[in-house]
This record gives C-alpha cells, structure tokens and sequence, in this order.
C-alpha cells in the first residue's frame, strides 16, 4: 500500500448499500475487472463509466451496508478507485475491504467539506487527509489489523506470515 | 463483562476483553450458502494455493437459493462445490431443496451456545438466540484465515441493550416488533455494535421468535446481535438433540450483572401497530397506514425471516375455508425439509394449495430472485423476506413491501396490502 493517496474524489450520500455497488446478478464474478463492468450500474445512465475518472470514492454514513459480499470491494478496487472516505462504514464492508487491502478512512469531517470534483489527499503515516489546505484528522486502524490493510489484504498477510515462519496467534 | 465480551475472550486465549480490542479467535463453525461457497472455494484454491483446510467438519455449504438450478451457469457452480467437498472431506453439504441456510444449520444441531460462527451471509447473526457469537464475514476471511487456520479476528463491540416491555397489540408479530426496531434506529443506527435484545417482552417469545431479532441486527448496521441465554434457551438446545444420542458438551455464557452498556432503548411494545418497510430499503419502515391499499401481484411467507412452521399456520389459518385473491399469486416457501414435513403433517399445504397458494420447495424462496421471484416493472410483492432493494428481485422500478406473515396474509386475501388488525 502506498504512503500517499491522492486524486479526484465522487461523492456519495448515505447508506450506499452492496446492492447498488454490485447487483446480485453479478455475484456469480469474482474477477474485479468483469465486476467493474456492472459497480453502480444502478445508478443510471453514464454509471459505472462515469466512476472511472475518479480516484477517491467519498460517501456519508454506513457505506456498503446491506449484504456482506466481499465482491463489493472489489469491484469498487476494479473501477481503479484507490481509497474510500466516509463518514461511516458498514461493518462486513468495512471488514471486506481491509482483507482486500482496499483503503479506507472514515472521517465524517471531509464529508462535509467535499464536492465532486475536489482533489484529497491520504497520508497514512501522517493519519490526515488534505483538502483546500485544510487537514482533517482519520482515527488510525488498530495496527494488527493495518498490516494486513498494508500487505494488500488477508491472503497476502497470511502468506508473508506463514513464509516467515510465524503463524498468526 | 457480556456474553459477547466472555465468548470472544474465551476463544482468544484471554481472561477478559474490552469494546474495542482487536482478538484473533478460533472459530467453531464457518458457513457459506450456494451463492458465496463457490467463490470462497475460489479465493481458497487460488490466493492459498497449496493450503489445507484445518477441520473440514467445521465447514457447512447449504445450497439454499437455487432449490433446483435453473441455469447452466449455477448447475456448474453447484457441481464444482460438491466436488471441493468430496475432495476435502467436507460432510456438511446441505443440498438443494435444504431450506433456508440458518434455519437448516439450526435444526441440525450444528451450533451450540458459546460458539464463535462466521457466515459468508449477512444475517448470521441469528445465532446469538442460541447463546453463539456469531457475524458474516466475507470470502477471504472465510477462505485464507477461516480454512487454513480456524481462526478470525474481530475488533470487540460496544453493547447496546434493547430493553422490550409490554404485550403486543392483537395482530402484531414478532416480524412487526424487529421491524420495528429496524425502523426506529435507522440503518446506521448500531454500526459495528453488538446489540442485546431483553426484557420481558424477549423473555417471553420462544427461541425460534427471538431469532428474528438478532437476523436483522445487521439491518441496523450492528456486528451481531444476541438474547442473553435462559432456561428456554438451554430447553431449545436440548431438545434439537432429543431424539440422538448425546448432546454435545458446551459452555454457557452469560452477562454479568454488572456489564456496560454504550446504550440502552426502551420500547414498549403494546404501542407498536403493524409495520412495513417499503420500498427501496430495510429500513423505510412505517406503521402500515401508509401503505393500505396499495395493489399487489405476489405475496409471499418465505426466507429466512419468514418460512418458519409459525408462519405458515399463520397463513393456513387465515386461508382456511377463504381464497386467494383473483390476480395474487401467494407463494410459501418453507425455511427447511423439517419445517415442510410439519407442515405436510398438519394439513397446512392442502388447505393452502385449495386456496390457490403454490408451496414451493424448502430454500430461500424469492431472495435475489436466484430460482424465482423476479418481478415485472410495475409489479408489487409483499414478503416476509429481509431484503427489499430495488432491483433484488427483477425490475429495479418493481416495488417489494416487508411485513409479516400474518399482513402478507391479509394481503393476498384483499389483493392489496392490508391492514391485518381488519381481518374478520
């Protein structure tokens, strides 16, 4: 995962649930370039092409509630989206996009501050995200859990432990 | 500490844990339904490749959306699971036509109280009637950390506690009350919560009622939701095993007296009319008021919130010596092959079948419209189902109301969505 996020944000409101990320229909993918194809298609017209030109998704509370399929993450991670802000996430997404190694950031204070369109900016190590020169503050992710975010998601964690020799305990 | 604190403790090795605290766990049961089984399978033979699978008898597949595959696309993936499960030794592999996932693992006797369940199915949760820790959970921690390892990790919860008292109004259901509850705290109401339903009114349902609740913890944004476990629900456990040999051996874990709360609710339940979520989410719930009236095309008593034996009486009783309305099509659809046995047994489906009902096989009926229940674009569906997004079932303009049994019933008796309290 790179230190620095940065790009062009699209902004959602609240409660975004997994079935508008990605219908059921489309459950029988799991290849995030095939599930991208159909990521908000029911939004209308111009969707999920129109998503490709951003780099930053920004929603208001509890995005991705609703059913727990991981492909949500996924399909989001194969529009080219490189991080999640929100004001609040649902938990299996929340859970979902960290095993994925999708970033993401809750921050209520930068959803209040955006507009489509707006450039942000995500320091990690730094715990704070850029807009208009105004720095806005993210809680941090437990650290356990922000390795496997770093390593690219869950598999990728597990492999590197095992190869080391220490299994998670 | 809760249930949910002593479960989470227990199985991380710890003597206590605190909301908040990350914990890696070992893990009793992991479950997946035909339409996550495969891709967890997937993520598994792919991401882990060369892995084995610690304890294949802690994994349970139930084939509950395609009760017979209506394409070749699902009939290929239904066969690549039953293969995964003969190479790998997985018993449990609940096949078409099993019913409703949870209500299949419940009546098997799979879960026992103190138990941590991971389902690759957002309504696990269900399990904390039965005194479990259980959460959905996507395919890779299924698949990598679940498979590999039997084990998860979980950040602890903070608790709220939803205290019910008082007795319903006549006609109101259970379905009405947890409806209710979906309503009244929004769908971000108890994000990464665990919620305690209690109070006299939980005390007072049996454990197949108090199961609704903690099934619609997620509606609500909550982890997980559980009834701190009582005599009832040691009796329920005891009598899955009533006609085999020997119950297996398990822990009760039960709140302390002085346990924290992040928040407690109060409901009385005797001022709560019947309700119904409309379209396009769970939680646009309304007293039913705003919706009487509204003509329907298909009803159904069906889904894991709603093919219970309960249900199904419910709508023989209403359909006894009465018809279905010209124009409705009621489907039932009952949540496992025990429920529909009992249900053959007491004559429910021959007085539903004369009505004009069709019975369907034991499975999640509607949901997702995988086997049916898709809708035309100005059709309307009142269900007892727990979804109603648009587009979850047909047409995204097609509109899909939840309620209870009993309203679904009332309402495929008028041919529009009505008010069950008018019922003669």
């Amino acid at each position: 995962m790179q230190d620095k996020i940065t790009g062009r944000i699209y902004k959602f409101g609240d409660n975004v649930n997994s079935d508008i990320i990605i219908a059921g229909r489309y459950l029988i993918y799991i290849d995030p370039v095939k599930l991208a194809e159909h990521a908000f298609e029911m939004l209308g017209e111009g969707f999920p092409a129109r998503l490709r030109s951003f780099d930053i998704l920004v929603a208001g509370r509890n995005f991705g509630c609703g059913s727990a399929r991981e492909q949500a993450s996924t399909a989001i991670q194969g529009l080219g989206i490189k991080a999640v802000v929100a004001a609040s996430f649902a938990r299996t997404f929340y859970r979902n996009a960290i095993n994925d190694g999708l970033p993401i950031f809750e921050c209520p204070a930068v959803y209040d501050a955006v507009a489509e369109g707006d450039e942000l900016s995500i320091d990690l190590a730094a715990g704070l995200i850029s807009h208009s020169g105004r720095d806005y503050e993210f809680p941090r992710i437990p650290e356990s859990v922000a390795k496997i975010l770093q390593l690219g998601g869950l598999a990728n964690y597990l492999k590197s432990t095992l190869e080391a020799g220490a299994a998670p305990r | 500490m809760n249930m949910v604190e002593k479960i989470l403790a227990r199985k991380s090795g710890q003597k206590s844990v605190a909301p908040g605290d990350v914990v890696l766990t070992d893990i009793d049961l992991m479950l997946m339904h035909d339409l996550s089984a495969n891709f967890v399978m997937k993520v598994f033979e792919n991401e882990m490749e060369g892995a084995s699978i610690a304890d294949p008898s802690k994994l349970v597949f139930a084939f509950d959306h395609n009760f017979a595959p209506a394409t070749r696309d699902a009939a290929e993936a239904l066969a690549a699971v039953r293969r995964f499960a003969a190479k790998h030794n997985v018993k449990n592999l609940f096949d078409s036509g099993c019913g409703s996932i949870h209500h299949v693992v419940m009546e098997a006797g799979l879960v026992t109280p103190g138990m941590i369940v991971i389902g690759c199915d957002s309504h696990t949760p269900i399990y904390g009637a039965l005194g479990a820790f259980s959460t959905g959970v996507g395919n890779n921690s299924m698949a990598a950390l679940g498979f590999t390892q039997n084990k998860g990790w979980f950040k602890v919860p903070e608790t709220v506690k939803i205290h019910f008292h008082g007795t319903p109004m006549t006609a109101v259901q259970p379905r009405d009350i947890s409806q209710f509850l979906v309503g009244k705290l929004g769908e971000d109401g108890a994000i990464y919560k665990a919620l305690e339903y209690a109070g006299p009114y939980i005390e007072s349902l049996d454990v197949n009622d108090r199961a609704l609740f903690p099934l619609q913890a997620i509606d609500v944004g909550g982890k997980c939701g559980f009834v701190n476990p009582d005599d009832k629900t040691l009796r329920h456990v005891r009598a899955l095993f009533g006609n085999k040999p020997g119950t297996p051996q398990f822990e009760l874990f039960q709140n302390d007296a002085d346990c924290r709360y992040a928040e407690v609710v109060d409901i009385d339940v005797s001022r709560i009319e019947p309700q119904v979520a409309c379209p396009p989410t769970v939680g646009n719930v309304h007293p039913i008021d705003v919706a009487v009236g509204t003509p329907i095309n298909v009803a159904e008593a069906g889904g894991s919130t709603g093919g219970r034996l309960s249900d199904i009486r419910t709508l023989a009783r209403c359909f006894a010596n009465r018809r279905v309305h010209p124009g409705v099509r009621l489907q039932v659809v009952p949540a496992s092959r025990d429920i529909y046995l009992a249900a053959l047994k007491e004559g429910l489906f021959e007085t539903l079948h004369v009505a004009g009902a069709n019975i369907f096989p034991p499975s999640a009926g509607s949901n997702q419209a995988f086997n049916m229940g898709a809708l035309a674009e100005d059709e309307v569906m009142i269900s007892t189902q727990a979804r109603n997004f648009p587009g979850r079932n047909g047409h995204p303009k097609a509109r899909h109301f939840l309620a209870s049994a009993l309203t679904v019933a009332a309402s495929a008796l008028t041919g529009k969505i009505t008010d069950p309290r008018t019922l003669r």
